[in-house]
């Protein structure tokens, strides 16, 4: 099986000279499909940074991003926009939503902004939100929902674009948890059903064991990187051949 | 995202802050309001003007006077006077007249299809049948050929027919006795003019009179407030012959200052030319009217000098609410940054805004300047225009309507360009990160 995301040599520096911040150093990683992959760390220890570079928000300041095996720096910034907009998910743990507009609105904006018909996009946001199971508030305001409510509404919009990767950042801090829980079993279905790769960065280890893949990091390295099989509902076979790759190309490089 | 959900969603976030969006759109107005409405006054009057020019006579009605008096001339219509050293060769500036071997020398210049001495006439007095009272009465005569007035009924004198023939104008028409303006048409009208060679010998008997036929009836016009009854070249003539009779004819000429006629248009500055080396100096109507029009031009480019400042305030207030809005609606960039939305269509989303406010000051500029403008037309004709029915105190052309919101709309574009830039620039993610 082919990687999804693979990061090579990846470093990220904030500020110039002496004041310059090394957030990370020499990252090197590969994400295959299907796979559910947490990055654990304390704050400041540039998880956040990582989920961005490897979404391609930001740019790195060495190394480079395969998408597909093609270099995502190479890409202009129109195919870097349609990559995103047709194939990534976002959810973050502030929710991000246009309070005032209704929950319809909200879910079919990844749609609106890839030009879909009014028709099309109405149709597919209410099939997003059947899945988190909150068609019934279509028409409501979006701030009239509670937390949970709010959160599901945001991976229903991650999920309208039938993304093939989505990244969660800290999914669940907002919320209580049993409402936590709840968010948590849907991206997993999402995980398991769909196949959707998942990237969660998360600092609650809790959150962390329930994926296949636990990536720690400690002042911008990668001090380990485990998985795990008990929530792999890929075949055994694919398994081990993802493993070998990955044995194979870490030997390589 | 495509352009009609573009404008659709501007249109919406435009008036998520309804209160700020109302005061920034009122900024616009107050500018949008001040130049729609004088440019429809000055369209309206210039219509007017138009209007009346063509019912003095048109475009090819001159006045030729001797160069001597343009000076005077020029001083009286532009309200200076100017002292100038006497010659006794020309004599009083004033009284420089028009001689038959240089009438015959103008008649005789390309374009120039006829050339009269102009007859200062002065009847004493109207009146008709139908009535026993005397009314006072000054007339006028135009040798032009497309003379077209705001004839209300019947048509214009014809300068062609031998028949004494007159226009009356709505005043006289109850005046001298007539039921309503139909019935005036064609009746007969006698008109009094003194002889005054006659008046040295017999005082008290000399009023020629004269009969004329009615052939329609004027509005009043404001180029002729004094009341002036166009008369065709017929009667001209014949009041003209009655009035000197028995006068000697070096008297006579000693009084001819001025010449009317009638020329080809087109050809008027080469006429004028010519005339100018013969020692004349011409005048059309459009060069009279010309005072009139810059006067309102000028009033015009007083209001659009105040209206642009008023948009110059409204162009800050724009970009002050975009800029609160870019503020406000950082996150939502990144989000929409991060979900593929690109620089270019967040810099067009917000320069949007900035258009529809400049649109919707516009659009409501025009609409309550119509609102005033028909108001104030109406108020208008009950008071002080009531004797011009046909004056539009303002008319709104949908030409410039449309070119002014166009270029309101544009000004608005370029206050958002300094906010749409800010927001297409963000980073989305310290657009997201931001608090």
């Amino acid at each position: 099986m082919d990687p999804v995301i693979t990061a090579k040599h990846l470093s990220k520096t904030y500020g110039k000279k002496a004041l310059a911040f090394r957030a990370l150093k020499d990252i090197n990683l590969t994400i295959y499909p299907g796979e559910s992959v947490a990055i654990v760390g304390k704050s400041g220890s540039g998880k956040s940074t990582l989920m961005h570079l490897l979404a391609l928000l930001d740019r790195p300041t060495e190394g480079q991003i395969l998408i597909d095996g093609s270099n995502a720096s190479q890409l202009r910034s129109r195919q870097l926009n349609r990559l995103r907009n047709r194939r990534f998910g976002f959810v973050f743990q502030q929710f991000f939503m246009n309070a005032n507009d209704t929950v319809l609105d909200n879910v079919l904006l990844p749609l609106k902004i890839a030009g879909l018909s009014r028709f099309k996009r109405k149709a597919k946001a209410l099939d997003a939100l059947k899945v988190v199971d909150l068609e019934n508030k279509a028409k409501s305001k979006a701030n009239d929902l509670s937390g949970g409510q709010k959160q599901r509404v945001c991976i229903a919009r991650a999920i309208v674009n039938d993304p093939e990767v989505i990244f969660a950042d800290e999914p669940t801090g907002n919320l209580d948890s049993a409402t936590g829980d709840k968010i948590t079993d849907l991206l997993f279905k999402l995980n398991h059903k769909h196949g959707v790769t998942l990237i969660i960065v998360t600092h609650d280890e809790d959150l962390a064991k329930l994926c296949n893949r636990i990536i720690r990091l400690s002042d911008g390295k990668i001090i380990s990187d485990q998985t795990v099989r008990k929530n792999l509902k890929v075949s055994a076979s694919t398994r081990r051949e993802k493993e070998a790759a990955r044995v194979k190309k870490a030997n390589r490089g | 995202m495509k352009l009609t959900d573009q404008i659709i969603t501007a249109n919406h976030n435009l008036f998520r802050n309804k209160t700020r969006t109302f005061l920034t759109i009122l900024a616009v107005f107050i500018g949008s309001f001040t130049i729609i409405l004088s440019n429809a006054v000055n369209v309206g009057v210039n219509d007017f003007i138009d209007k009346q020019v063509e019912s003095i006579g048109g475009d090819d009605f001159v006045m030729v006077f001797p160069a001597a008096m343009s000076d005077q001339i020029t001083a009286i219509t532009t309200s200076g006077s100017k002292i100038t050293e006497y010659n006794p060769t020309t004599g009083s500036a004033l009284t420089a007249s028009i001689t038959d071997e240089d009438l015959t020398k103008l008649q005789n210049v390309d374009g120039v299809k006829l050339l009269e001495i102009y007859h200062i006439l002065t009847p004493e007095w109207v009146t008709s049948s139908k009535t026993d009272k005397l009314y006072t009465i000054s007339v006028e005569y135009f040798p032009s050929d497309n003379v077209n007035m705001d004839v209300l009924v019947g048509k214009m004198p014809d300068n062609k027919s031998d028949r004494f023939e007159i226009l009356l104008n709505e005043d006289y028409v109850s005046a001298l006795g007539f039921k309503d303006n139909e019935s005036a048409v064609g009746a007969d009208i006698t008109i009094g003019i003194k002889q005054t060679a006659a008046c040295y010998t017999r005082p008290n008997d000399c009023v020629a009179k004269v009969t004329a036929t009615v052939t329609g009836v004027q509005a009043p016009s404001v180029l002729s407030m004094d009341g002036d009854l166009y008369i065709n070249s017929a009667l001209d003539q014949e009041l003209y012959s009655l009035s000197i009779a028995g006068i000697p004819n070096e008297l006579v000429s000693q009084n001819n200052f001025v010449a009317v006629g009638n020329i080809e248009p087109d050809k008027i500055s080469q006429i004028r030319e010519e005339f100018r080396e013969v020692g004349y100096e011409l005048m059309t109507i459009d060069d009279e009217i010309g005072l009139i029009r810059t006067f309102f031009d000028v009033i015009l480019i007083v209001f659009n000098i105040f209206g642009a400042i008023a948009l110059l305030a409204a162009s800050i207030g724009i970009i002050n609410t975009l800029f609160m809005s870019v503020q406000e609606r950082t996150r939502e960039i990144g989000l929409m940054k991060a979900m593929g939305l690109s620089n270019g269509k967040i810099f067009f989303a917000f320069s949007l805004e900035a258009i529809l406010l400049g649109f919707w000051g516009s659009v409501i500029g025009i609409a309550m300047s119509m609102l005033v403008g028909y108001i104030g037309n109406d108020i208008a004709h009950q008071a002080f225009l009531s004797d011009f029915p046909t004056f539009q105190l303002v008319v709104f052309d949908p030409v410039r309507m449309g070119i002014i919101t166009l270029i309101i709309m544009f000004i608005a574009f370029l206050a958002g360009t300094l906010p749409a830039r800010r927001a297409a620039h963000q980073n989305p993610i310290d657009a997201l990160r931001y608090e």
